[in-house]
């Protein structure tokens, strides 16, 4: 027995399929009603020795042992087994499972079927999933299900993505869904933002990007709350389940390979001013433009934007063995960025392992994925100031300038030659994940599962600005400037869980019990220097790391901080007590002039209990409840624990005799629950706690520690936010389901909000966490119908519709929060969003603008005043339009996604297309020369640049060809496509691209709908090859 | 073996369950006592916090920096086309037409207030202290409280065992000013007894007679009474306590800005410099160290400008000005950037004529068309550290002696009691500054004297307030409400402390 399970346990994780000797011989042809069926499995009972039906649905099986019994199992039928007896011909008629037919649906901790879910879920499978140039995995189902909003917060390769599902709920949390890999619930983070060397600080990289999209088999969206209460505490902004593509469908062994390969360029540009437009400009507005004269035509855009070729490398085996399957996949994927010095590149392995013991009673299964990301940013920023980042610098420069990177204005104007040459933003990405799950069938009805999880990432982020540069006034020019950041995430999961089900005469019930334990621990240092001493980038840097290495080595005590300058080297100490400016002995071979480190290191947990209730009476009523207690080290001590609860009814209504014939399905759903929202909260923040603030190094090079002080004071009472949600649904489907929709209307209510008041001074620190007795409501409806238009064996056609409205308000909040900063020359302090009740969030507080006056000078009917003016920037509308036609081996797809109904402020035009930029010598577009605007005209936050967001974009559109390979020869399949992205986009919007947000908080309020140089999205085509052999 | 496996789940089962119990460790970050008392803080690091908060609020042109000076008619921020429109927060400030959600007003409380609470906590017995250590957070403290007292007349006050929950008390006016005096009082003993040099980047006795000679000068102003001669005599008495200390009038007045020990400077911070020089040059001067150039805003009146002696329309070598009035260099010397008060022509480090960014010449205007309409070369630039000694060397003298000097002649002229005559103490001012003396002195001519020797040192709103002359019309600002010799509580204040009150008339 043991000897067995060794032998077992090793053919399962080493993937062997084993060959053994033969004496007798077994063939037959295994059909369906329709006719033969090529792929089954032929298995003997009880080992992994089998094979696999032909295209003709004939098989042959050596060395079969008298008395053996033979397995012939295929997705979607019902397993049959056979005794061999002494017969050599074995035929077999295999009967469609009609519980099986009904797709799977993920539900946490469990599955359910699509006929069986109370819950509004939508599950986007890999067939479905948008293609082409894919960065993560949300890009896969954007605009596949209805009330679910998800957008790129810019073109950058591995930009961030948002993900709204049913409106935004909180002012200050994230607001993203929590996404479940295989079982293991993400934490947030794991990548560094840009340090602001001088250009302004940048976002971090999404962090999912770690994900293969060719290895995702499907993504399952939890809308309401009767589904994401199991989740608890992290269940308020919907989840979003992902599952990794198993070796199940790989009978006999099949190689993958997808390879893309695809060109990008921008596909929108500035009109800006070209040479001689721009010298005649500058005469139009009262200067000299002989002065301005540099002799070159330069057009700065051609400069950084470029098109560039991407390519996009899959390579996977699957076995599916009977007892068991394997898939191990390895991707490459090297994405270029439109902008010179941007790039992400993706190298991915995985390997994914279920085997069967005992007569199926144990499955284990081991996921494995490793993941290496490189990132290489140019310097666009989220928050320049007056001179910009690269696109603004670009925006600003004179085009008589030569492109040369030996160039200078000398009045500190930036050349983006010099920032593409002098500027260095590299970070690379480790993260592994795995996750062994093991679960065990005690009896017929009681199943118990252990998973368990490990998750760690370590991020480290490089940016050197060198001391050639010209014109920051921060010190880097001429010494340069370099930051590193460390940025490591671990995170530990233990699952347990036990399901019981039992069948009685006429109802049928499921209860699910669980514990879960997760860790996160959050480390890393954040490292700044100044006066790099380097002739190159890789000097720097390894100046840099050598001498933050040489110092963290002298240190032989604990510190959080420590400052290494011109007046010697000094740490900041903050446990097992603190001392400040402890001057430290000077460690040999410190090769930067000043640097300084910061430490941290910190670790949550959170466990919880949990259950879930579903009874099924006459197949036609069912019932989920659910209950889960989170306890968190994230909440105060009197509310240690939260308590989610949740309850949903549906109501299968074709089979009543009252519905009418013509529907095929009617499904009445309704649920309410209530979700928590934890991630806003952060480590520590109900205690008084202290640390040190970071050290800064001044323009001259001198240190300055972090002052000590206290980071967050004592609140026993901090606890999650918490989101009431009340909805009801019908699914519905005509003429046998072939057309199939479903309607949803819900209320959330979000209470407890999380949010960082102005503290009652005098007090430690300018804010105080807590839950404000405030309201978020979001109330919306969904809708999605879907029409298979020609359902024929050679010819089909599909489309597919889906739209909801969402609306949205703050309540019972008596406080005014500023956010939505807005960046740019003369724009210190400005802002355009206010948080205040009765308002949608980041609604638009602004001056009316009424155009200029004979002198050109702005007009404020209403006075220079902010004021709200009913406009906000969260979507009215999304929708989603696709289509999918298929004729032989043609296949066609098209894919439009929209939104409307919000407003986009373009702090680009504020800041960078105004008279004032040109009448001090910078450039500007056209439409700025005749508006009418006087040079000494100052562009206030106002109305004026406040734009529709509405848009209407072709996202995806496809053509694809099966070549005729199947059965002959190396290849089973052999499929060429070609995919355009972004090919139009409808839209008011003067900016280049409205779907678009660059992160512009302020008193730790996020902002939203802002775009400030943003990067450019591109217009790309790729051409893809995908084979299996 | 089936049932080694079956029993192996169920253990795992209910090891499971035997539960974390949810404890954060201190990792990275000092916990104070988990019962949420208060338990002492570290005194040194924690002054070193305030000395640095402090360093950050003087080195700022936003601020304390600017409620103290561009709302007085020293200073006034232009706005230039797309340059320091910054939401209305300059104009605003020059023409008296703030708000109570004005960020400088709102940010000067929240860090004023922040410090006096951070020194409490030094101060408090529990967190130990040296008798020294204790003296310095006590003078920190009236530092924070003296400006709370003068800006906006009230003081909130929270002691370290008072949690979030509660609702600070709230010091008036009076209350304020004796915290500030004992504060001030009771740590004179226990500060170290400099002279001039380089240590006084930290408390000193000196620096706390000088702010005690401050808020005596300014007693009757805080108060609402009339200037009362005892007090005058207690700024009489400390302003010689710091000169028998070795303090005295230092001549070469643009050297006192540099980090050289002289006998004038009684109290500096380690700020960089740079706000000071740069705000106010225009893009294209610029110094080796500085890449970027200046950041062309900050500007003078011409009415205030024309308190000086010398040729109103030149201010180039020659120009019969008196020292403090600066010159600006057309020769090529001094990296090619005047000193005091930069107006007409331009010359860059070789002597040539500049021009602006679009090739007019760069000539610094006495006039401006107002606060808005202006292009980038009008109005008077005012420059007191200059690049020669570093862009953005890190020393700015925030008690002079010369203000100790000044604040004596006034003291004796409201009454005080003295051997010497503020006439006598004015031009001996006047004299080491190669100003002609003057004949006789009254209000007007001590509060012009203050402003010609003090420009740009924070200390114009205060004098304008206590001369009574913070209220009439100047240059580009007609409001003359009299309720705003004080500044509103900010609105977010009054919204987490009910016990705050709003200042009359916002």
């Amino acid at each position: 027995m043991k000897q067995n399970l060794l032998r077992k346990v090793i053919f399962g994780f080493l993937f062997l399929t084993v060959g053994i000797l033969h004496s007798q011989t077994i063939n037959g042809i295994v059909s369906d009603n329709s006719g033969p069926l090529p792929g089954v499995n032929v298995i003997f009972k009880g080992t992994t020795n089998g094979t696999q039906t032909d295209l003709d649905g004939k098989y042959i099986l050596d060395n079969a042992p008298s008395g053996a019994v033979l397995v012939f199992s295929f997705v979607g039928y019902k397993t049959q087994e056979v005794i061999v007896g002494v017969q050599t011909n074995i035929n077999v008629n295999l009967v469609e499972d009609a519980a099986l037919l009904d797709e799977v649906v993920l539900i946490g901790y469990g599955t359910t079927t699509v006929k069986d879910a109370t819950g509004a879920v939508t599950t986007v499978s890999s067939e479905d999933f948008n293609g082409g140039v894919i960065s993560s995995p949300e890009q896969l189902i954007q605009g596949k299900s209805a009330g679910v909003q998800i957008s790129q917060s810019s073109g950058a390769p591995g930009a961030g993505i948002a993900v709204r599902i049913r409106g935004t709920s909180s002012v200050r949390s994230n607001n993203n869904p929590l996404f479940v890999v295989d079982g293991i619930p993400l934490s947030d983070g794991g990548t560094a933002g840009a340090a602001n060397l001088g250009g302004g600080g940048g976002s971090a990289k999404n962090p999912l990007s770690f994900l293969n999209p060719n290895d995702i088999e499907s993504m399952t969206i939890l809308k309401d709350a009767s589904a994401t209460a199991i989740y608890g505490s992290r269940g308020a902004n919907g989840v979003v389940i992902i599952t990794t593509k198993s070796g199940k469908k790989g009978s006999g062994g099949v190689f993958e390979f997808t390879s893309n390969q695809s060109l990008s360029s921008v596909a929108k540009t500035y009109d800006l001013l070209d040479r001689e437009q721009y010298l005649g400009a500058i005469t139009q507005f009262g200067g000299d433009a002989s002065a301005l004269e540099f002799g070159s035509s330069t057009n700065w855009q051609n400069v950084i934007f470029r098109e560039v070729i991407s390519t996009d490398n899959a390579l996977s085996y699957a076995n599916n063995y009977g007892a068991g399957n394997i898939r191990a996949s390895f991707g490459y994927v090297n994405q270029l960025g439109i902008i010179e010095n941007s790039s992400q590149e993706r190298i991915t392995g995985r390997v994914n392992a279920t085997h069967k013991f005992f007569d199926d009673k144990l499955k284990v299964d081991a996921n494995l994925s490793y993941s290496r990301v490189n990132d290489e940013s140019p310097m666009v920023t989220n928050t320049s100031g007056s001179q910009g980042d690269l696109l603004g610098a670009t925006y600003f420069a004179n085009p008589t300038w030569p492109n040369d990177v030996n160039f200078t204005s000398g009045d500190g104007k930036l050349n983006p030659a010099q920032l593409l040459e002098y500027y260095q933003d590299l970070a690379n990405t480790d993260r592994v994940l795995l996750n062994l799950s093991g679960e065990y069938s005690i009896l017929e009805s009681l199943k118990a599962k252990v998973n368990l999880g490990f998750d760690e990432s370590n991020s480290e982020r490089a940016q050197i600005l060198s001391a050639e540069v010209d014109g920051f006034n921060n010190g880097a020019s001429g010494n340069g400037r370099g930051s590193l950041q460390q940025v490591n995430v671990k995170n530990k999961l233990m699952d347990l869980t036990l399901n019981y089900t039992k069948a009685f005469d006429n109802s049928n019930l499921e209860i699910l019990v669980g514990y879960s334990y997760q860790s996160f621990q959050n480390y890393g240092t954040s490292i700044n220097a100044f006066g790099l001493n380097a002739q190159n980038f890789n000097q720097a840097v390894s100046n840099l790391e050598n001498s933050a290495n040489i110092i963290g080595n002298a240190i032989n005590v604990p510190y959080q901080q420590y400052g290494y300058g011109p007046n010697g080297l000094f740490i900041n100490q903050i446990i097992p007590e603190i001392n400040s400016n402890v001057s430290m002995p000077l460690p040999a071979g410190v090769s930067v002039k000043s640097i300084t480190g910061d430490l941290y290191n910190n670790t949550d947990e959170l466990q919880s209990f949990f259950t879930r209730l579903n009874y099924k009476i006459a197949d036609k009523y069912l019932f989920t409840f659910t209950l889960r207690a989170d306890g968190s080290t994230r909440f105060g001590p009197n509310n240690q624990y939260g308590y989610f609860p949740s309850g949903a009814f549906a109501w299968q209504l074709q089979d009543e005799d009252f519905i009418p014939e013509g529907f095929s399905t009617l499904k009445l759903r309704l649920g309410y629950g209530i979700t928590g929202n934890q991630d806003g909260l952060g480590y520590g923040n109900f205690i008084s706690r202290q640390r040190f603030s970071g050290a800064g190094i001044a323009n001259d090079g001198v240190v300055n520690l972090g002052n000590g002080g206290f980071v967050a004071f004592a609140n026993p009472n901090l606890k999650w936010e918490e989101t009431a949600q009340a909805g009801i649904g019908f699914d519905y489907g005509f003429f046998d389901d072939r057309l199939t929709g479903s309607i949803d209307i819900y209320h959330k209510t979000t209470t407890d909000l999380l949010l960082q008041q102005e503290a009652a001074q005098p007090a430690v620190q300018p804010f105080v966490f807590s839950n404000l007795d405030a309201k978020v409501i979001n109330k919306g409806i969904e809708f999605a119908i879907n029409y298979d238009v020609i359902r024929r064996p050679d010819v089909n056609w599909n489309v597919g519709f889906n739209i909801s409205y969402n609306e949205n308000e703050v309540q019972d909040f008596d406080g005014l929060i500023q956010t939505g900063q807005i960046n740019g020359n003369g724009l210190t302090g400005a802002y355009a969003q206010l948080l205040a009740q009765g308002q949608p969030l980041f609604s638009y507080y602004l001056r009316e603008f009424g155009g200029f006056d004979a002198d050109g000078i702005s007009i404020y009917p209403n006075g220079d005043k902010q004021e709200f003016v009913g406009k906000n920037a969260l979507p009215d509308y999304i929708l989603g339009i696709s289509t999918s036609f298929s004729y032989k081996r043609f296949d066609f797809n098209a894919f439009l996604t929209g939104q409307y109904g919000q407003y986009i402020y373009n702090n680009t035009a504020n800041a960078f297309f105004t008279a004032g930029v040109i009448n001090s010598g910078q450039n500007v577009i056209t439409k700025v020369l005749t508006n009418g605007e006087s040079p000494a005209n100052a562009p206030d936050v106002s109305t004026r640049f406040l734009e529709k967001g509405d848009f209407l974009r072709l996202q995806n559109v496809s053509v694809g060809y099966r070549l005729p390979f199947e059965g002959s020869g190396f290849f089973k399949t052999f499929r060429l496509s070609l995919t355009g992205q972004n090919l139009f986009v409808i839209t008011p919007y003067s900016g280049l691209d409205p779907e678009v947000d660059t992160p512009k908080s302020l008193n730790n309020i996020p902002s939203s709908g802002i775009d400030y140089t943003s990067y450019p999205r591109a217009k790309t085509y790729t051409f893809g090859i995908n084979a299996t052999f | 073996m089936k049932n080694t496996i079956k029993w192996l789940f169920i253990s795992v089962l209910f090891a499971g369950l035997s539960c974390t119990d949810l404890e954060i460790e201190p990792t990275d970050s000092n916990f104070d006592s988990l019962s949420g008392e208060f338990s002492g803080v570290d005194p040194a690091a924690s002054l070193d916090g305030l000395y640095g908060a402090m360093r950050g609020q003087i080195e700022t042109q936003e601020n304390l920096y600017a409620l103290a000076e561009v709302s007085s008619d020293e200073l006034m921020v232009p706005t230039r086309g797309t340059d320091w429109g910054d939401n209305g927060v300059w104009r605003n400030l020059h023409d008296h037409n703030w708000d109570a959600v004005h960020s400088f007003i709102k940010n000067t409380w929240n860090n004023l207030n922040q410090n006096v609470y951070n020194a409490t906590l030094i101060i408090d017995s529990r967190s130990g202290g040296s008798p020294q250590q204790v003296a310095e957070a006590k003078f920190l403290r009236a530092f924070n409280t003296y400006w709370l007292v003068d800006f906006y007349g009230q003081a909130p006050f929270r002691t370290p065992d008072e949690g979030p929950n509660v609702n600070p008390s709230v010091k008036t006016r009076a209350e304020a000013f004796d915290f500030a005096v004992q504060d001030l009082t009771e740590a004179i003993p226990d500060l170290p007894a400099s002279g001039p040099g380089k240590s006084l980047n930290r408390a000193s006795k000196v620096a706390a007679q000088y702010l005690l000679a401050k808020l005596y000068l300014n007693k009757f102003i805080f108060l609402g009474t009339s200037p009362d001669a005892a007090d005058m005599n207690k700024v009489i008495e400390y302003v010689d306590a710091i000169s028998a200390q070795g303090f005295a009038l230092e001549g070469g007045y643009f050297d006192l800005f540099t980090e050289a020990v002289n006998t004038e400077t009684i109290f500096f911070t380690n700020s960089s410099v740079g706000a000071r020089i740069w705000n106010t040059l225009h893009y294209k001067q610029n110094a080796p160290d500085n890449q970027g150039g200046g950041w062309n805003g900050f500007t003078t009146l011409s009415e205030f400008y024309d308190l000086f002696e010398g040729n109103p329309n030149s201010n180039e070598p020659g120009s019969g000005q008196e020292e403090r009035r600066g010159f600006v260099p057309n020769d090529g010397s001094n990296l090619g950037i005047g000193y005091g008060f930069l107006v007409g022509q331009q010359y860059d480090e070789t002597g040539t004529a500049m021009t602006d960014r679009t090739g007019n010449p760069l000539v610094f205007t006495k006039e401006l068309p107002g606060l808005l309409g202006n292009n980038e070369s009008t109005g008077i630039r005012i420059i007191k550290y200059h690049p020669e000694n570093g862009s953005f060397a890190s020393h700015e003298v925030v008690f002079r002696y010369a203000d100790a000097h000044l604040m004596k002649a006034e003291a004796i002229l409201r009454g005080g009691s003295s051997g010497r005559t503020p006439l006598q103490l004015v031009n001996e001012l006047r004299t080491l500054r190669s100003a002609s003396s003057l004949s006789t002195v009254n209000e007007q001519s001590i509060l012009d004297e203050r402003g010609r020797e003090l420009y740009g040192e924070l200390w114009r709103r205060n004098d304008q307030i206590r001369f009574g002359k913070f209220s009439e019309p100047w240059q580009y600002k007609t409001n003359t409400d009299p309720y705003r010799v004080l500044f509103p509580v900010p609105s977010t204040a009054l919204i987490s402390n009910p016990n705050l009150i709003q200042n009359p008339g916002y």
